[in-house]
């Protein structure tokens, strides 16, 4: 019998789904596999989280037309979850950016300009300001979104050719308190382990992160993990709002918004009552730390310190569910598990002592030995696709140079400097204004000129009016590199179209150390231009216009490369040759040609060809797994911690004391008020949003009510409820609902609207080490406006 | 008409349930299960609007469903209607 299309279609797709579970199909089902349902599969990697996703596009009649993951892949294992499914609706989108658009004045209208135009104006503009103004008037503010070639490049040319360290990008906003977290704790930025640890752990410790939500294809794993062994394996969900996450969990805990870090000692004060450390552990590779500078103190010490943390005494802090009982079991599973792994995300991070509650985990692990051995880690999860491998790798804070550099140190700036064939102090000492502190230097005019790529800072800046405010003067010129208007591009002079996912070349670096390489296959649409091709056009007429060959230098490896695939594959082997080679992140063997032979990229270190062609480093610091592991082997110890940070080798139990939210609750704002995500959207929603099926599911943003608050305040599902804040009011759609904690609500931040803005009324407070601002908590209060109101949907669209 | 291959977990012991369940769901085929709780099946909708609400519901309507997951998606019919113009992505939002 001859299949129709659709019979086919439907085969193919039975089959390979069977094919990851292992079902086997009736043979007459099999034949269909004989045909083709796409022209062709192109390898890629998502584009819309950190996990890292390997997928196939598939490609028919150069449209892509169907999606599926690859199975090979040690990331998703073959899944994918429906943001990842749906970007080609992005690619195909009538409103991408597709010319130039430029206006002098930030109240007159765009006008469509050629690229040679757009090309000497910004470079006019950038040179104008640092010849009047000094190098540190202009700016770049950067994406975990973009790719490493992308990052690389754009920070050589602002540090060796403008000669400024005013280098940022939003993963400051997302993961720079798990950065600070790393490095003092192990000495070394980035999870020790991989995802590969979550099918042989026995205890879960999931904290700040609503992964089932946010990380679905790896919640997928833990879920089955959990299911393969349900009374062995222990998952324990902290989180002072009830999510998705928490339905598998075997122990809630759910306490009063910014007490993590009396919880996390807490439970270090039962390790270590009931003697459920490992002595062996601690002594042979830990040191106890306190303060600014650091001190050494002893084991004995910090017991002293933790008798601030009874559970009893927690109890009382966290409020909400949490019990002394409660405690001492969450604290026992992590202890006595045959291997515990940790997992959060921003609940941890996005906190005004992010960077202690980061060390607070960590110190766990430390005190049990949870670390190293198979199963057990203490895990960041990563936001966007490239915060680690372009941001936190390739040198897109102000403080890091590519390859873990910090700035101000001599050596290793003078390192860059000879790399890139600059001279010794191009690269200025001093590292350059942190998120936070450059968007106050473009509120004080102290930025005359700013570049912002694949981001939206105007909506996901906390405190954003604040901030928008100094976006929009008139002696700030503002060029927005993007595949959509935003809220940004709205206080944007120059608006440069680019390329998106699959349209360009380039390498994602996802949480778990891993390089992955998308190939383009297919071409932009209208006049729309891969950032790479930008920036060294850019650079190129920089030189110019400030009469400076060092500036040419930057890019003059790159003149006259194809923009679609030579010229990515030159700046990456650049950096990855050149900049990391001997870094604790070498990559110097992950070339594209190796990265297209692998199914699924590799994992830092990756020194030897060889070693990059298995597949990397599963597991760092291990004796036999990681090579570098062995080179800087003195003893017989298994581990060896030779992160650039700590020069003793040593990892490091923090003594953190524990500190509440920068703005709790009082009489005035009796309210905590937290944002976070939902399934359907991502970010700034200027992607998802444009897709109708997301869009129609979470049309706008709620805010989610405790029932019993509800009823106290007179709130019914669906009535219009207004949140205000020290800096500003929303008015949202109220859904009452036992997810938040009493006495807390919930927003997600993703809607346009101003109306509905969340960051209209987050606090700007940030963390003093990480400088990471304060998302996950502020005080607020809340009354009923009106009953429910019908609410239109918003996206923002430029007016030509 | 987008066409989705999924593999939906659920608890071994409602299997009888599961099935039950999802043999109403309109464009839904099963295609078979393991004793690990894991199911393949096709599904077929007019608009990936519904097929998407329809699948977040799974997991909260149906006893014993705990996860769907996409392994196959593939949506040429709604392509090849963007490019001959018989259907142009809807813009859901007015401002």
């Amino acid at each position: 019998m001859k299949l129709s299309r659709r019979q086919f279609i439907k085969r193919t797709a039975a089959l390979t789904a069977a094919s990851l579970v292992g079902i086997e199909l009736p043979k007459s089902m099999k034949d269909a596999a004989q045909a083709a349902d796409v022209d062709s599969w192109k390898p890629g990697v998502c584009r819309f989280c950190g996990v890292g996703c390997r997928v196939y596009l598939g490609l028919k009649g150069g449209k892509p037309v169907a999606i599926k993951g690859i199975p090979e892949s040690a990331t998703n294992k073959g899944y994918v979850c429906m943001k990842g499914m749906l970007f080609y609706k992005i690619i195909h989108h009538p409103e991408r950016l597709k010319k130039p658009l430029y206006r002098e004045r930030k109240d007159q209208p765009f006008r469509e300009i050629s690229w040679e135009e757009a090309l000497d104006i910004a470079a006019k503009k950038f040179a104008e300001a640092v010849k009047n103004h000094g190098p540190n008037s202009v700016a770049y503010y950067g994406s975990g979104q973009a790719l490493t070639e992308e990052t690389y490049i754009f920070q050589k040319v602002m540090r060796a050719g403008l000669r400024t360290n005013n280098v940022e990008g939003n993963p400051r906003l997302c993961m720079a308190s798990a950065v600070g977290g790393y490095l003092t704790s192990f000495g070394a930025d980035e999870p020790i382990g991989s995802y590969a640890d979550i099918e042989k752990a026995y205890c879960f410790f999931i904290i700040g992160s609503n992964m089932a939500e946010c990380h679905p294809v790896l919640f997928r794993r833990v879920m089955n993990r959990k299911l393969s062994k349900p009374d062995e394996v222990k998952v324990i969900n902290a989180d002072p709002r009830v999510s998705p996450t928490s339905r598998i969990a075997d122990l809630h805990l759910q306490f009063r918004p910014g007490t993590d870090l009396a919880l996390l000692n807490a439970m270090a004060y039962v390790i270590v009552e009931e003697g459920l450390y490992d002595e062996t552990f601690i002594k042979k590779y830990c040191k106890f730390k306190l303060g600014k500078p650091p001190k050494d103190v002893s084991f004995e010490e910090y017991k002293e310190f933790l008798k601030q943390y009874t559970p009893e005494r927690a109890a009382e802090i966290c409020g909400g569910n949490i019990t002394p009982e409660k405690i001492r079991t969450a604290a026992r599973w992590f202890a006595k598990s045959k291997a515990t792994m940790s997992l959060w995300t921003m609940g941890i991070n996005q906190r005004v002592r992010g960077v202690w509650a980061n060390n607070l985990i960590h110190n766990l692990h430390l005190l049990t030995g949870q670390l190293c051995k198979p199963g057990a880690d203490s895990f960041s999860l990563t936001g966007q696709p490239n915060a680690c491998g372009g941001v936190r790798e390739g040198g897109g804070l102000c403080h890091i140079l590519p390859a873990h550099r910090p700035v101000k140190i001599d050596k290793l700036r003078h390192e860059v400097e000879d790399l890139w064939g600059v001279p010794r102090g191009r690269i200025p000492a001093k590292p350059g204004y942190h998120t936070i502190a450059m968007f106050r230097a473009v509120n004080e005019g102290k930025i005359k000129a700013m570049w912002i790529n694949c981001t939206s800072p105007a909506q996901s800046l906390p405190n954003c009016d604040f901030y928008r405010k100094g976006l929009r003067r008139d002696d700030v010129f503002i060029v927005v590199t993007d595949i959509f208007p935003t809220k940004t591009t709205e206080v944007a002079n120059l608006v440069l179209p680019t390329a998106f996912h699959f349209e360009k070349t380039g390498v994602y670096g996802c949480t778990e150390r891993r390089s992955q390489l998308t190939v383009k296959v297919i071409d932009p649409p209208g006049e729309a231009k891969p950032e790479v091709w930008i920036v060294r056009e850019w650079a190129l007429r920089l030189a110019k216009e400030l009469n400076d060959p060092v500036i040419k230098k930057c890019v003059e490896p790159f003149i006259g490369l194809e923009e679609g695939y030579e010229l990515p594959k030159a700046i990456w082997e650049e950096y990855s040759q050149k900049l990391t080679k001997g870094r604790d992140n070498d990559l110097s063997a992950v070339t594209y040609e190796v990265l297209k032979q692998r199914p699924d990229g590799v994992q830092w270190p990756a020194p030897t060809k060889e070693h990059a062609l298995k597949g990397g480093t599963y597991k760092k610091f291990v004796r036999g797994i990681d090579p570098l592991a062995d080179k800087h082997a003195k003893g017989d110890d298994p581990y060896v911690f030779y992160g650039p940070a700590h020069k003793d080798h040593k990892l490091y139990i923090w003594l953190r004391p524990y500190k509440g939210a920068a703005e709790e609750p009082d009489a005035e704002y009796p309210f905590f008020l937290s944002t976070g995500r939902v399934i359907d959207h991502w970010h700034t929603s200027s992607m998802t949003g444009r897709i109708p099926e997301l869009l129609r599911a979470n049309p706008y943003a709620y805010v989610e009510i405790n029932p019993k608050d509800a009823r106290r305040l007179g709130i019914n599902p669906n009535d219009m409820v207004e949140i205000e804040t020290r800096r500003g009011k929303i008015v949202l759609p109220a859904k009452v609902y036992e997810g938040p904690i009493e006495g807390m609500v919930f927003i997600y931040w993703h809607d346009m609207h101003e109306e509905r803005m969340a960051n209209r009324v987050t606090k700007d407070a940030f963390d003093p080490g990480s400088k990471e601002p304060e998302f996950k908590i502020c005080a607020c209060r809340i009354r009923k406006v009106s009953g429910p109101k019908p609410l239109r949907p918003y996206v923002v669209g430029h007016k030509m | 008409m987008p066409v989705a291959g999924l593999v939906i977990c659920f608890i071994p012991e409602k299997l009888e349930e599961v099935k039950s369940s999802l043999s109403k769901v309109s464009g839904l085929e099963i295609h078979g299960w393991n004793d690990k709780g894991e199911m393949v099946v096709v599904y077929e909708g007019d608009t990936f609007e519904e097929m998407e609400k329809e699948v977040k519901e799974w997991p909260k309507k149906i006893e014993g469903v705990l996860s769907v997951n996409v392994a196959y998606f593939n949506v040429e019919d709604e392509v090849e209607r963007i490019e001959k113009g018989e259907y142009v992505p809807e813009r859901p939002w007015k401002e």
